[in-house]
C-alpha cells in the first residue's frame, strides 16, 4: 500500500520536546496539589512541614533515579528495594567493622553494581525477561539479607557520616543537595552523553537500535549496573539518615519508587520518559500521602491510593502516547 | 460435508455449465495506487487455476477481494450464475471460499482436531464441553478424505511447515470450502511434501473442488495447471491452457510493459576499486554459498523473487544475522560481529520495513537521524544537543525532507520522506556501503525518483550501494550490475548489457 | 503408524521429564539431608499445606498461558481470608462467608481483566494496581488487626477429613478436577490456548478474545475467594496481611512446571508437580533448621533457572 505525501501536521508538540510537555503538565498537577493541600489543611504550608515533603520526596527519588534509566529501556527492575537493603546492611556491618565510612560508602556501591551487572546478565545473556529476573532477584536478595542480619540490625555510625543522611547545610536538610546532584547527575546521564541517547533509541524500538548500529547488550548490561549503583548510593543515604540497617528496610521502598517513575511520565514501554519527571512523579505521590496524614486520614489507605494512583498515570501515558 | 459424483476431468471445461464463481470488472484502489483495475476471473468446479503475475500485480489484493478481507470498490461477483456479495469473511466463508495464506491461523499447543473446527466445536453432554470423541472421529474423517495420514491428537507445534499446509487445508475442506486459494503453497516444501500437496490437489480436483493457485514456478504451472490467468498492474493480461503458450510467452506477458521512468544515471566509465567482497556465505536463515562483489561507485542490484532470501542475504552482510561459513571483506579487512561493527566500520543497512526496523516512530526526525552518528560526532562521549541540532538540520536541507521542524516525530512524516531519513542517519554516520532493501516500497512517484537521484549522487561521490528490489524495471535502470537469486542461492551475474526485465525474471522463476 | 508419528512421540517425552525430573532429585537431596523428611506424617503435611498455594497456582497457570499475569493473587487472597472472617463472624454461616469471598475475589479478577483486555494495560501494572488496592483494603477493612472467634464451622473445613483424606487436599483435588476439565474438555479451555498462541485465530473463528481474557481473570478472583476460606480456616482467623507475596511462590509454580510465558503454552498436571515441589522446597528447608530467608531466597532462585530453562527450550 503506497501512501501520498502527507502535509506533515504542525502542532505546538512539533516544536519543543515532548518530554519537557509532559513534565511541565505534571509541575503544574503537582501545583494544583499544594494548593488544594493549603486550603483543606493549615499545617500544609509550615516550613517543618515541606522540609518533610521535600525530604521524603527526595529519598523516594534516589531509589527511582536508577530505575527510570531501566524503565527507559523498557525493562523493570523490581529489585531496586531490596538492592537498597543489602547494601545499606554490608556498607552499615562495613563500617562498624573498619570504621572507615569510606569503605562502607565503596562497599555499598560495589554490591549495588554488583546486583545490577547480575540482573543485566540475566536480562540480555539469559533471555530472562527482566521483571521476572529482577522479581526473583527481589527474593533473593530479601532471603539473602534476612539471614545476613538474622534479625539483627546494625546502627551507631560516626557522626561525620551521618551528615549525609540527617545534617543540614544553610539551613536545608543534606538530601535535598543530595536531591540535586542525583537530579543532576541522572539528567546529564540521560539526555548529554552518548550513552543516554542510546538507551532512549534502545527503549523506542530495540530493533531499529540495533541495526543503526547500537552495541544492544552492553547497553543494557550498563543501564543495569548504573541502577544498582545509584540505589547503591541510596542505601547510603539511608544509612546515614537512619542512623542504622536491618533487613527489612527494603521493602517499603519499591512499590512507591516504581509508582514515581510510572506517575513521572516515563512509559513502561521505553523511550519516553525523563529524570525530573521522576522526581516530579515522587512529589506528587509524597504531596498526596502527605495530605493524607496532615487530614488524618486513615494509614491504611496509603497503599490503595498508591495502587489506585499507579494505574491511572499509566492509562493516561497510554493514552497521551496514542495521539502522537 | 458432502462428497460431490466425482467429475470427469474432461468434461469440466464445457461452456455450457456456469463457472461455479465468477470475478467481474473487479477494481480496488487505495491511495496513490491502483491494486485492481477491472479485473474479471471466472473458475469451474474441479479445475486448478494458476494466477500469475509480478510482486505487486495485484495477486494479493485479489485474494484479499476473495476472501472478505477488502471490500471491492467495483465490480461484481457470481455464484453458479447468481449475483452475490462479499462484504465480509464470513460471506465468504458461507460461498465456500476459503483462502490458504502464507502464514497460518493455527494455535501452536492445540493439537490438529482441534485447530480444523476451532470456534466449530461439537457440543458434549454438559453445556459448554466438548464432544472429544465426535471431534476426533471429523477430524479424521477430513484428514482421511484429503489423505493426510496423522494422528490428530497430534500438536500443531510439532508439524513441519507442509504439514501445518495440510491442517490448513483440512480446516478449509471441513468448512465445506468449495473454491481454495492457495498462495505459492509449495514455496518451503520438499520435493517430496510437494508430490504430496499435488496428489492431494488431484483428489480435491476430483471433488469437484475448484482451485486457484498462485505460483511462480513455472514447472508447476504448466503440469498441475488446467488454466493460466496473468495479471500485471491490477489488470489482466490474458487467460490461457498450458498447452497454448510457451513459458518465454509467459514470462513476457508477466513482464512486458512500456517502462516509463526516468531516472537520470551517472554511470561510471571504470568501476572503482573492490570495497565489499563475500566469499562462500552461508547463513542459518536459508542462503548457501553466496558470493559477490560490490565496487565503489557501483549500485549493483540483487534480484529475485520473495522469498529467494534476497534480506537474507544483506541481513547476514550487515551482521545482523549469524553467519554458518563464509568470509565478508569491506574495505580490504575481514569483518565479523553484529551490526554495530558493521556500522562502525562504514556499511549502511536501510531495511525493508522502515516503520519497525529503520526508525524510532515515536522520537524526533533529529533525534532519528543523528542516532547512528553518536559515536562519530561525539568520540567524548559527551552529547552536545545543539551540534547535533546543526547536524540535522543540515540533513534536512541537503536531503530536502518535508518536516516542519527537525522536533517534529518522525511517525507523521510521509514514507517518502521516512526513507529519507533513514538514509540521512547513515549519512550523518559517514557510511561507504548502503545496502537497501526495497528502498522505494511504499513510496509515491514522486518521492522515488528523488530517492534515485541521492543514491546516484552518493555512489558518484565515491560511496557503493547494494539494492534490494522486487521492481525489475527499477533494477535495469540504476544498477551497474546485478545479481538475481532463487531458492537462497545466487543464480546468475548479470552486466550491464544483459541487464533486462526478461533475464531477471527468467533466471529468477525457473525451477530445474 | 508413519515415521513421522514415531518421530513426533519420542520427542513429545522429551517435555516431561523437567519437572518430574526436579521433583525426583529435591526428594533425593532432602530425604538424605533433612531428618524427618519421608515419614509418612510429614508428606502428609506436605500435601496438606501446599493445597492453598495449589488453588491459586491453577487458575495462575490459565492467566500465564494467556501471555499475562496476576500480582494480585496474593493480595486478593489476604482480602478475601478475611472476608470469609468478618461475614461468617457477622452472619454465623460458613456458606455465606464462602460467597462473600467468592463474589469479592471475582470482582477483582474482573476488574484485572477488564483492565488488560479492554484498557489494554499490561497485565504487570494493571494486577500490580490492583494489588495496592486489595493490600489497602485488607488493611482497612481490618483495621490492621486480626478477626477472632470466627464460627467453628469455617474451620472444620481445614481439619476435617472424607474418608480419611483431610478435606484440604479433597478440595484440591476437586478444584484440580474443575480446572482440568475446564481447560482440556471444553470450549473454553480451548480458546485459553489459543488467548495465548495465536489470538488472531480467534477472531477469524467469530469469538471475542476480549470477552474470553476477562473470563480468565475473573475465573482467577473466584478460585482465590476459594482458597480465602481455607486460609482463614487453617488460621482460624483473618489476618491482614497473611497471604501476600504468596503470587510468586503460585508464578513459581507454574514456571517451574513447565508452562511457559509466551506462546500459549500450558501444562496443568506440570503446576501440579510444581507445586508440590515448592512445598517440598520449603518444607525440607524448613527441616533443615534453615531461616525462612533462605527458603524464600531459594524460591527465587528455582523461578530464575526454571524461566532460564525455559528460555533454552523455547529457543530449541
Amino acid at each position: 500500500m503506497t501512501d501520498v505525501t502527507k502535509p506533515a501536521l504542525a502542532s505546538p508538540r512539533a516544536f519543543v520536546s515532548e518530554d519537557v510537555i509532559q513534565v511541565f503538565y505534571r509541575l503544574l498537577a503537582a501545583l494544583v496539589i499544594c494548593v488544594v493541600l493549603s486550603l483543606l489543611s493549615g499545617s500544609f504550608l509550615h516550613l517543618a512541614n515541606i522540609l518533610n515533603v521535600l525530604r521524603q520526596a527526595s529519598l523516594m527519588f534516589f531509589i527511582a533515579s536508577g530505575l527510570t534509566l531501566v524503565v527507559l529501556t523498557a525493562g523493570l527492575d523490581l529489585s531496586v528495594g531490596a538492592n537498597v537493603a543489602i547494601s545499606a546492611c554490608l556498607a552499615g556491618t562495613v563500617i562498624h567493622q573498619t570504621g572507615s565510612p569510606t569503605l562502607g560508602v565503596l562497599t555499598g556501591l560495589v554490591a549495588g553494581g554488583v546486583i545490577g551487572l547480575l540482573n543485566g546478565v540475566m536480562v540480555t545473556a539469559l533471555r530472562i525477561p527482566s521483571f521476572i529476573a529482577t522479581y526473583g532477584m527481589l527474593w533473593v536478595l530479601n532471603g539473602l539479607t534476612y539471614w545476613y542480619m538474622a534479625g539483627g540490625i546494625v546502627h551507631g555510625f560516626p557522626p561525620g557520616f551521618r551528615q549525609i543522611g540527617s545534617g543540614y547545610l544553610f539551613g536545608l536538610p543534606t538530601p535535598v543537595y543530595l536531591l540535586g546532584a542525583f537530579l543532576a547527575i541522572g539528567t546529564i546521564f540521560a539526555q548529554r552523553t552518548v550513552w543516554g541517547q542510546q538507551i532512549y533509541a534502545i527503549g523506542a524500538n530495540p530493533v531499529a537500535a540495533r541495526l543503526s548500529g547500537i552495541p544492544v547488550t552492553r547497553r543494557l548490561i550498563m543501564v543495569y549496573v548504573v541502577s544498582g549503583i545509584m540505589a547503591g548510593l541510596a542505601s547510603i543515604i539511608f544509612l546515614a539518615r537512619l542512623n542504622s540497617a536491618e533487613a527489612d528496610i527494603g521493602e517499603s521502598l519499591t512499590l512507591p519508587a516504581i509508582a514515581a517513575v510510572l506517575i513521572g511520565g516515563t512509559s513502561l514501554f521505553g523511550g519516553v520518559g525523563t529524570m525530573f519527571g521522576t522526581f516530579v512523579g515522587a512529589l506528587i505521590l509524597t504531596l498526596v500521602l502527605n495530605g493524607m496524614n496532615l487530614l488524618q486520614v486513615n494509614a491504611n489507605w496509603q497503599p490503595l491510593v498508591t495502587g489506585v494512583i499507579v494505574v491511572l498515570a499509566v492509562w493516561l501515558d497510554m493514552k497521551m502516547r496514542r495521539r502522537t | 460435508m458432502s462428497l460431490a459424483l466425482p467429475v470427469d476431468e474432461a468434461a469440466q471445461v464445457s461452456a455450457a455449465a456456469p463457472p461455479l464463481f465468477e470475478l467481474r470488472g473487479i477494481s480496488k484502489e487505495f491511495p496513490g495506487v491502483k491494486a485492481l483495475d477491472d479485473v474479471s476471473f471466472a473458475v469451474w468446479p474441479g479445475e486448478v487455476h494458476m494466477l500469475l503475475g509480478e510482486n505487486g500485480a495485484g495477486k494479493s489484493s485479489l485474494m484479499k477481494v476473495l476472501c472478505g478481507a477488502y471490500r471491492a470498490d467495483a465490480g461484481e461477483f457470481f455464484y453458479k450464475g447468481e449475483k452475490v456479495a462479499i462484504h465480509s469473511s464470513a460471506d465468504a466463508q458461507r460461498l465456500g471460499i476459503a483462502v490458504i495464506f502464507q502464514e497460518f491461523s493455527l494455535v501452536p499447543f492445540l493439537d490438529i482436531a482441534q485447530n480444523i473446527f476451532l470456534g466449530r466445536e461439537p457440543a458434549g453432554f454438559i453445556p459448554g464441553s466438548v464432544d472429544r470423541r465426535k471431534l476426533l472421529a471429523d477430524a479424521k474423517r477430513v484428514l482421511d478424505m484429503i489423505g493426510f495420514d496423522i494422528d490428530p491428537t497430534v500438536t500443531v507445534d510439532k508439524l513441519g511447515v507442509a504439514q501445518q499446509q495440510m491442517v490448513e487445508i483440512a480446516k478449509a475442506i471441513s468448512q465445506n470450502a468449495r473454491i481454495l486459494v492457495m498462495d505459492e503453497p509449495t514455496a518451503a516444501l520438499s520435493d517430496h511434501e510437494t508430490e504430496l500437496l499435488f496428489a492431494l490437489i488431484k483428489r480435491l480436483k476430483a471433488e469437484g473442488v475448484a482451485i486457484i493457485y498462485i505460483s511462480h514456478r513455472m514447472a508447476e504451472v504448466f503440469s498441475m495447471g488446467d488454466r493460466i490467468t496473468v495479471l500485471r498492474d491490477g489488470r489482466r493480461i490474458g487467460e490461457l491452457r498450458p498447452g497454448e503458450a510457451s513459458p518465454d510467452q509467459l514470462v513476457r506477458m508477466i513482464v512486458g510493459r512500456s517502462v516509463d521512468m526516468s531516472y537520470p544515471r551517472n554511470f561510471a566509465a571504470t568501476p572503482g576499486k573492490v570495497l565489499l567482497e563475500v566469499k562462500g556465505l552461508s547463513a542459518s536463515t536459508g542462503i548457501a554459498d553466496i558470493d559477490l562483489v560490490v565496487r565503489e561507485g557501483e549500485i549493483v542490484g540483487l534480484c529475485g523473487l520473495v522469498g529467494s532470501g534476497r534480506s537474507e542475504v544483506v541481513r547476514a552482510i550487515f551482521g545482523a544475522d549469524k553467519i554458518m561459513s563464509g568470509e565478508i571483506v569491506f574495505d580490504g579487512r575481514a569483518i565479523s560481529g553484529g551490526p554495530d561493527e558493521a556500522a562502525r566500520r562504514g556499511l549502511a543497512l536501510i531495511p525493508e520495513s522502515r516503520k519497525s526496523e529503520g526508525l524510532a516512530l515515536l522520537r524526533s526526525v533529529g533525534d532519528n537521524l543523528v542516532v547512528s552518528a553518536l559515536a562519530r560526532l561525539f568520540p567524548a562521549g559527551l552529547f552536545d544537543p545543539r551540534r547535533a541540532q546543526r547536524v540535522a538540520d543540515g540533513l534536512v536541507q541537503q536531503l530536502r525532507i518535508a518536516t516542519p521542524t527537525t522536533k517534529q516525530a518522525v511517525g507523521l512524516l510521509s514514507g517518502g520522506n521516512q526513507q529519507k531519513v533513514v538514509i540521512g542517519k547513515w549519512l550523518a554516520a559517514g557510511a561507504k556501503l548502503f545496502i537497501f532493501d526495497e528502498p522505494t516500497r511504499g513510496i509515491d512517484v514522486g518521492a522515488k525518483s528523488e530517492i534515485f537521484a541521492l543514491i546516484d549522487r552518493l555512489v558518484t561521490k565515491g560511496a557503493a550501494a547494494l539494492m534490494i528490489s522486487s521492481e525489475q524495471a527499477e533494477i535495469c535502470h540504476v544498477c551497474d550490475r546485478a545479481y538475481v537469486m532463487r531458492e537462497g542461492r545466487i543464480v546468475g551475474e548479470l552486466s550491464r548489457s544483459e541487464l533486462t526485465e526478461e533475464n531477471i525474471v527468467r533466471l529468477g522463476m525457473h525451477h530445474e | 503408524m508413519s515415521d513421522a508419528t514415531v518421530a513426533l512421540s519420542i520427542r513429545s517425552l522429551g517435555r516431561i521429564p523437567g519437572v518430574a525430573v526436579m521433583l525426583a532429585l529435591l526428594l533425593v537431596i532432602f530425604s538424605a539431608v533433612a531428618p524427618g523428611f519421608l515419614s509418612a506424617a510429614n508428606i502428609a503435611n506436605v500435601l496438606v499445606q501446599s493445597t492453598i498455594l495449589m488453588m491459586l497456582s491453577l487458575p495462575m497457570t490459565l492467566i500465564i498461558m494467556t501471555e499475562g499475569l496476576d500480582l494480585s493473587m496474593g493480595a486478593v487472597l489476604t482480602l478475601t481470608s478475611l472476608v470469609v472472617a468478618i461475614v461468617s463472624l457477622a452472619t454465623g454461616s460458613m456458606l455465606l462467608g464462602l460467597a462473600a469471598a467468592v463474589l469479592v475475589g471475582a470482582a477483582f479478577g474482573t476488574v484485572n481483566g477488564w483492565l488488560v483486555a479492554v484498557l489494554g494495560i499490561p497485565p504487570f501494572v494493571a494486577t500490580l494496581g490492583t494489588l495496592g488496592i486489595a493490600q489497602g483494603l485488607s488493611l482497612i477493612v481490618s483495621d490492621g488487626q486480626s478477626v477472632v472467634g470466627i464460627p467453628r464451622s469455617v474451620s472444620e473445613v481445614y481439619s476435617a477429613t472424607l474418608a480419611g483424606v483431610p478435606m484440604p487436599i479433597v478440595l484440591a483435588l476437586l478444584c484440580y478436577l474443575v480446572f482440568h476439565g475446564l481447560l482440556y474438555h471444553t470450549r473454553f479451555g480451548t480458546y485459553v490456548f489459543a488467548l495465548g498462541g495465536n489470538r488472531e485465530a480467534l477472531k477469524y473463528a467469530g469469538r471475542s478474545p476480549t470477552r474470553l481474557l476477562i473470563a480468565v481473570y475473573a475465573l482467577g478472583g473466584a478460585t482465590v475467594g476459594v482458597a480465602g476460606l481455607m486460609m482463614t480456616a487453617r488460621m482460624n482467623s483473618g489476618h491482614p496481611t497473611a497471604g501476600l507475596g504468596l503470587e510468586f511462590d503460585a508464578i513459581a509454580a507454574v514456571a517451574v512446571g513447565g508452562t511457559s510465558f509466551e506462546r500459549g503454552n500450558g501444562w496443568l498436571p506440570g503446576t501440579v508437580l510444581g507445586v508440590i515441589a515448592v512445598g517440598i522446597l520449603r518444607n525440607g528447608l524448613n527441616l533443615m533448621a534453615l531461616p525462612s530467608s533462605i527458603q524464600v531466597a531459594s524460591v527465587g532462585f528455582l523461578v530464575i533457572f526454571a524461566l532460564f530453562v525455559d528460555g533454552l527450550r523455547g529457543r530449541s
